[in-house]
């Protein structure tokens, strides 16, 4: 099962060690950490992570474990299932190596491009593809900050969706 | 009311065409005679304090294309013509300039130190220095609207101002340039290269001949900071909008987003303080996908939950509409 889990960190050294030993040492498979640094509060900071772990009973010793280490726990749920988002891009897509940009679109963990559609109508001209995504609502950020930096460097123009 | 008109364009010549025709409309209804002392553009200045003809004014810019013809008129600039001239308000629509908001922003401060009303539908002095010409307003103790300043015939700052006031707005996204909703929809439904569709829109008077702030989306920037400043009290200027036009638009793009129910819209968005204008995928059956010219605005209000405006968003008689209901609106909250 795959879970979500908010927490709050004091903001000094040695702290998201402390969140993340427990869950590896049940055998947890870490999907992602956010570390929202831009709202450290009184010398503490949000954290968020997704981890897969066997099942319920490993979550609870798990969130044992962590409390013990004075971490505060916000929130905890399961993940939610993966939805779809399909993006729109012009530019060289090709020429910019289409397979380098799944390729870093895949380096975000979670996320897998489900479908690639691209047209071409001259070498010389600019190409358009359009992207399908699956990734979790949790770490739909990742995806869209991974895909500004690749458009950026490519030259690429990205349409978004609608409320994304 | 004593009227001065300074703008004498297509929407100034519009606006004076609708105040002859109704003035009969606003008597019965309204129980309100305008009258026109002023006319200014940038030849001159034509007034007269027991007011303008306004069919000969239409004819003289007919016959002559510049106010200078009037009889009488003289080589008075619109910022003399707004100190020296006397009359309660001022309906100030000359074309906008982004990068200094005049001939406007001069024509707006001066209107409210002599003590007069304005009402505008000129987007760059309210896109550049929206807060100091409110509080120059306030300070006055003169009325300042701008109706027409975005989204043409579309009802939407009154709109939110008035019907929801109790309301908080924490969202606004639309459709508010129909140059480039018409070139998108072209595109989708011929399948044809943004420049031949430019090329047919110059040509039938939907894009201007220097189609740059419509395409480059500065008209869709400038008119979604007036919303986000008029209707959700921010202070930004259009230079805090993050900016993507539609010249990258391609055929094929249009084509890939409808293979999967998309059309690509040239969308203007304030949500969490971030304001952009960029080409989004709107799904086929979703509120903003208008067609052709039309303007879509839709607001997300805490109590009324989502609310949509669809209307022509330009046009010499539409966007009349916008300045009479400002108008009316403060000849009768100072009657």
């Amino acid at each position: 099962m795959k879970i979500s889990l908010d927490v709050v960190l004091k903001d000094r050294p040695g702290q998201l060690v402390k969140l993340l030993e427990p869950i590896s040492q049940k055998g947890g498979n870490i999907i992602s950490i956010v570390h929202l640094r831009e709202t450290v509060k009184e010398g503490r900071v949000p954290v968020h992570v997704s981890f897969e772990i066997k099942d319920s009973s490993t979550l609870e010793e798990i969130l044992e474990e962590i409390e013990k280490r004075d971490i505060w726990v916000s929130k905890v749920g399961e993940l939610s299932h993966k939805e779809r988002y399909t993006m729109v891009l012009v530019g060289h897509i090709v020429d910019t190596d289409l397979r380098d940009t799944i390729d870093l679109i895949h380096e975000v963990e979670g996320a897998v491009v489900a479908d690639v559609g691209l047209t071409m109508p001259d070498p010389d001209m600019e190409s358009s593809a359009r992207i399908v995504i699956d990734v979790h609502r949790e770490v739909l950020e990742n995806v869209l900050e991974r895909v500004d930096e690749i458009a950026r460097k490519k030259d690429l123009l990205v349409i978004r969706p609608l409320g994304v | 009311m004593d009227l001065q008109i300074i703008g004498f364009g297509v929407i100034g010549q519009g606006f004076a065409e609708v105040l002859a025709r109704k003035a009969a409309f606003f008597k019965e209804r309204h129980d309100l005679e305008f009258n026109v002392v002023s006319i200014t553009d940038i030849t001159g200045t034509a007034h007269d304090p027991a007011g303008l003809d306004l069919v000969e004014a239409l004819r003289v810019m007919e016959r002559e294309g510049a106010v200078i013809g009037y009889p009488g008129a003289e080589k008075m600039s619109g910022v003399d013509a707004v100190r020296e001239v006397e009359a309660d308000l001022v309906v100030e629509m000359t074309p906008s300039n982004i990068e200094t908001g005049e001939p406007g922003l001069s024509h707006m401060k001066t209107a409210f130190k002599e003590g007069k009303h304005v009402v505008t539908s000129n987007k760059a002095p309210l896109a550049l220095r929206y807060r100091e010409l409110v509080e120059m307003a306030d300070s006055k103790g003169v009325h300042f609207k701008f109706e027409a300043s975005v989204g043409g015939a579309m009802p939407i700052i009154n709109l939110a101002r008035e019907n929801l006031s109790g309301d908080e707005v924490t969202g606004i996204s639309g459709i508010l340039n129909g140059t480039t909703n018409y070139i998108l929809t072209r595109m989708k439904k011929e399948g044809l290269p943004i420049d031949t569709v430019l090329r047919e829109a110059k040509e039938l008077g939907i894009a201007e001949t220097d189609p740059t702030y419509d395409l480059e989306g500065i008209d869709t920037a400038s008119k979604l900071v007036i919303l986000a400043n008029a209707i959700m009290g921010t202070d930004a200027s259009y230079k805090d909008v993050k900016v993507e036009g539609i010249r990258r638009v391609t055929p094929e793009a249009v084509k890939l987003a409808a293979e999967d129910g998309y059309v690509i819209k040239l969308v203007g968005e304030v949500a969490d303080h971030h304001m952009e204008v960029s080409p989004r995928l709107v799904p086929k059956n979703h509120p903003l996908n208008v067609d052709g010219v039309l303007n879509v605005a839709q607001l997300k209000a805490d109590v009324a939950g989502e609310i949509t405006v669809v209307g022509k968003g330009a046009g010499r008689v539409e966007t009349q509409s916008a300045i009479l209901s400002d108008l009316i609106g403060i000849a009768k909250k100072t009657a």
